[in-house]
């Protein structure tokens, strides 16, 4: 009898010791509060060591082998290209080349490169090491994810070195990316890794079991340490040739660190407690709101990066053969069945629940984001669940039972399987949205959430009804994601690598691109590309709602910052950011 | 007592066996590979031929035997995701996790088993208060114990609030390097520790209360020994078989099973690497994972049998059965 009182007398107890320790810690962290005070934009301009994150760790430091988001950034911070497209202008701007002429045929490149320019092992760089590396690009023994990107009609670019400053590339075509298609390409030390290249060896070079010592850097910083599993170290490689406009050589920083932090959690936690400087991507929507306590406090900076140039995209698979014998065929695979469902999605409530408000409403792959190529004209299917109802009636879709689900002439009710990957926060609630949305207008949506290999497999094999899914855009011109783009390319996710076109409108998108892809005239290339975005916009192959808008968390002591929509949004700059004071 | 030891030995090594081998199977026949994300940016026959060069495309009884040959010249293939032996990353990985096991196993211990002797022995509201925290202990996920720890850190700034090493950690000595480590331990230690302490507080609360109720313990006290120094030296030593017990378990479950703890706090252990590993589908990572948390779950599970023979010398004769 006497357990209760007692049970209750502890709970109490506890209680009043939580009670007593918050106030504790409330009075603490005031008073920790009026002890910091940090001045936003007030930076040193040298000196001082920037953390950022890293959520996975890099399976090579090899980009030529293998473009990914360490390796990327591992070249961003090691290594400079021949010309560079500015993130933030999307301007090309010389970088080792310092200059270059282009044939009035369009086919001929001449690059003169930097002059004294060397490696961090004071060899000096020269042409030999830019044929070096399209040598190294088109081995088909490097098995170089570049090998297929840099060439036109399939055909590789054809280098010459007439000298030891000058490199001349011949293309089989012309470019409609122009000279900007040179920002892809990362270059490699001849006299470091020529021995491998000619045994075949070139994608074992630069593994990451390499000694930082071995690993050369042309760029404004160098590896010097790799602890797998808890951070990279850049220190600044003092043989890097860039300089600022009042001629003090970069990069101001001493030292970057990378430190591998796989939580996105666990990531935001540290850089609320100062111990990263920023992050390696943008920052969640629901997160905005923790920050911003800490943005007053003047400790953070929450930064608008604007419209991401990439949305959650849905869409069915439209290849035929995995309708044949099923009886939606009529209905699932017709325009009208998707424009339908484009009606049935009110897009601001999609924004307002997904992102929290913080995206803005769009009809194409093509976002505002992307400012020199977005087509505001496209024509847009909003909110209306009347048209959405009346389209549906017209593939002969009508609720012909007692129940909430329409169905077909034959009896087949209305319902499809989406897809989705399992941990992407925005990817589950899209598609808990849609299938909310849809249940409005009578079509049942069974969800299933997969890790992202199964789902990838499930592409592959074209066993699948619908997925919701990203794809991460690399660069901002249509020409560079020709996969999505073409009916033969493997990121072409509804019907993936046709061998020839399975709709006349595809065909048609695929001449457009060519235009796009191969023409040099700015204008026509545009004009190409809005009729590519209509043509898109009417047959709908994929449907997009959302794209959110990006914000990027940097610590107060953070300068020299522009930032770009594309990753990485803050550090493809890193040789002019700064920081104040010491960590 | 050498064919006691003979024979858990040999369980131990069954285990390993039947452990990495389902690994590497179940892994294998789930959908999706390691060249699965490169797939999506490549046409068919360059995904046929990365795969190829993966050795993705081979059988799996082939790829089984071959890598079950190599296993016992103690190599464990190379890991696809990091381009690097398996046997060389499970190393460096399992000393971090060993550090980590360590500290919790201790600090479990430390507040586990005084506090299960003191609310087994005594009544009052002490012993409630007690009670009541090691219920929310056993009941927290490590998940969450390990996010409001690492919450905690991040408002206080006590500790750090993840990581094993401060940034600045290879330039320094090898003394202000442990230093260092000592601040880093705390915190995951911790998220691993409290569930285990509450674990054994309650196990070790109830095995002394029913000691304490023996004869022998009342013969003692007959005898005029006193209260404490009966309960330590006649009551506890026999309470101690089922605890004891539950060593074996934790200690495995510490060395393969802490993988949220790890990646919540950005410990570069075992746990880590097995999520990573499964994340992308690295087969001989994942297999290798697997081998060595069976290991340290039957190096575990035979400390304990041993330090049960070492309490009650039956065990290895089998009368206590």
């Amino acid at each position: 009898m006497n357990r209760q009182p007692r049970a209750l007398l502890s709970v109490l107890l506890i209680g009043v010791i939580a009670l007593m320790g918050w106030l504790w810690w409330r009075s603490a962290q005031s008073d920790q509060d009026d002890a910091t005070q940090i001045v936003v934009n007030e930076v040193s301009t040298r000196g001082g060591t920037l953390v950022s994150s890293l959520r996975s760790e890099p399976r090579t430091f090899n980009r030529i082998v293998l473009p990914s988001v360490p390796t990327d950034l591992y070249s961003i911070l090691t290594s400079s290209k021949l010309v560079r497209v500015n993130r933030a202008t999307q301007e090309v701007e010389p970088a080792l080349a310092e200059s270059w002429t282009i044939s009035p045929d369009n086919k001929t490149y001449t690059l003169k490169l930097r002059d004294g320019v060397t490696w961090s092992d004071g060899v000096p760089f020269t042409s030999a090491d830019v044929v070096f590396s399209f040598q190294a690009i088109y081995d088909a023994r490097t098995e170089s994810a570049l090998n297929e990107v840099l060439r036109i009609g399939g055909k590789p670019f054809v280098l010459t070195a007439p000298d030891a400053r000058t490199v001349v590339i011949n293309l089989p075509g012309t470019s409609g990316a122009g000279i900007g298609i040179l920002d892809n390409v990362t270059v490699a030390a001849k006299h470091k890794h020529e021995a491998a290249l000619k045994a075949g060896k070139f994608k074992g070079e630069l593994a990451v079991d390499t000694p930082p010592a071995d690993l050369l850097s042309i760029g404004p910083f160098k590896l010097t340490s790799y602890s797998p599993g808890q951070r990279l170290v850049f220190d600044r490689n003092p043989r890097y040739w860039k300089k600022d406009a009042a001629g003090t050589p970069l990069p101001y920083l001493d030292q970057v660190i990378l430190e591998i932090v796989p939580d996105q959690n666990a990531e935001l936690v540290r850089l609320q407690s100062g111990q990263l400087d920023t992050l390696q991507q943008q920052i969640r929507p629901e997160d905005i709101a923790t920050l911003r306590p800490l943005e007053q406090q003047g400790k953070l900076r929450v930064i608008e990066l604007g419209v991401a140039a990439d949305a959650d995209a849905f869409f069915f698979n439209l290849r035929s053969p995995y309708w044949a014998k099923d009886p939606r065929r009529d209905w699932i695979m017709r325009k009208e069945f998707r424009q339908a469902i484009s009606h049935a999605i009110d897009r601001e409530a999609f924004a307002n629940t997904v992102f929290l408000g913080a995206g803005v409403p769009i009809w194409g792959p093509v976002t505002p984001g992307n400012k020199q190529w977005f087509n505001p004209n496209v024509p847009r299917r909003g909110y209306s669940l009347d048209r959405a109802k009346e389209i549906l009636a017209g593939l002969g879709l009508t609720n012909r039972d007692a129940d909430e689900w329409l169905e077909d002439a034959r009896g087949t009710e209305a319902h499809f399987s989406l897809l989705a990957y399992r941990g992407n926060s925005s990817l589950e609630r899209g598609a808990a949205i849609l299938r909310d949305e849809l249940k409005k207008i009578g079509i049942k949506v069974d969800v299933v959430l997969l890790e992202q290999g199964a789902l990838l497999d499930r592409l592959f094999s074209s066993n699948f009804d619908s997925i919701m899914f990203v794809f991460n855009a690399t660069n901002l011109d249509p020409a560079m994601n020709p996969d999505f783009w073409l009916s033969s390319g493997a990121a072409h996710a509804w019907n993936r690598l046709q061998k020839i076109p399975a709709t006349d409108w595809e065909k048609e998108i695929d001449d457009l691109m060519g235009t796009v892809m191969t023409n040099v005239d700015p204008a026509e290339r545009k004009r190409a590309f809005d009729q590519v975005q209509m043509i898109f916009a009417e047959h709908l192959p994929m449907l997009y709602f959302v794209a959110p808008r990006l914000y990027m968390g940097v610590n107060a002591r953070v300068g020299g910052l522009s930032a770009s929509i594309l990753r990485p949004q803050l550090l493809w700059n890193v040789d002019q950011m700064t920081v104040k004071g010491s960590r | 007592m050498g064919r006691y030891l003979l024979r858990r030995l040999g369980f131990g090594l069954l285990l390993v066996f039947v452990v990495s081998s389902a690994a590497l199977l179940l892994t294998r026949l789930a959908p999706g590979d390691i060249a699965a994300p490169q797939c999506l940016e490549l046409s068919a026959e360059k995904c046929a031929e990365l795969r190829a060069s993966l050795g993705l495309n081979r059988p799996f009884l082939p790829q089984y035997l071959s890598w079950l040959g190599g296993v016992i010249r103690f190599d464990f293939g190379r890991s696809l995701l990091y381009s690097r032996p398996v046997g060389s990353l499970l190393g460096e990985r399992a000393l971090n996790t060993a550090v980590l096991a360590i500290f919790a196993l201790l600090a479990a211990t430390l507040i586990g088993i005084p506090l299960g002797i003191y609310t087994g022995t005594r009544a009052g509201i002490m012993r409630s208060i007690v009670r009541a925290i090691s219920l929310i202990g056993i009941s927290v996920p490590p998940l969450i114990g390990s996010l409001a720890l690492v919450f905690l850190a991040a408002r206080t700034g006590w500790l750090p609030v993840g990581g094993m090493t401060s940034s600045g950690g290879l330039e320094l000595t090898w003394a202000a390097w442990f230093a260092d480590l000592a601040r880093h331990v705390p915190l995951p230690a911790l998220a691993l520790a409290i569930p285990m302490a509450a674990t054994l507080e309650r196990l070790q609360s109830e095995a002394i209360a029913s000691a304490s109720h023996e004869p022998f313990v009342a013969a003692s006290r007959a005898r005029g020994v006193d209260r404490s120094r009966s309960i330590l030296h006649h009551a506890w030593p026999v309470s101690l078989r089922p605890v004891l017990g539950l060593y074996g378990v934790m200690i495995g479950s510490l060395f393969s099973g802490s993988f949220v703890v790890e990646v919540v706090t950005s410990w570069p252990g075992l746990g880590r690497l097995m999520f990573d590993a499964l994340k992308a589908r690295d087969l001989f990572l994942v297999a290798g994972c697997a081998a060595t948390g069976a290991f340290f779950l039957a190096a575990g599970t035979l400390l304990s049998d041993l330090l049960l023979a070492y309490t009650d010398p039956r065990v290895t004769t089998g009368e206590s059965r």
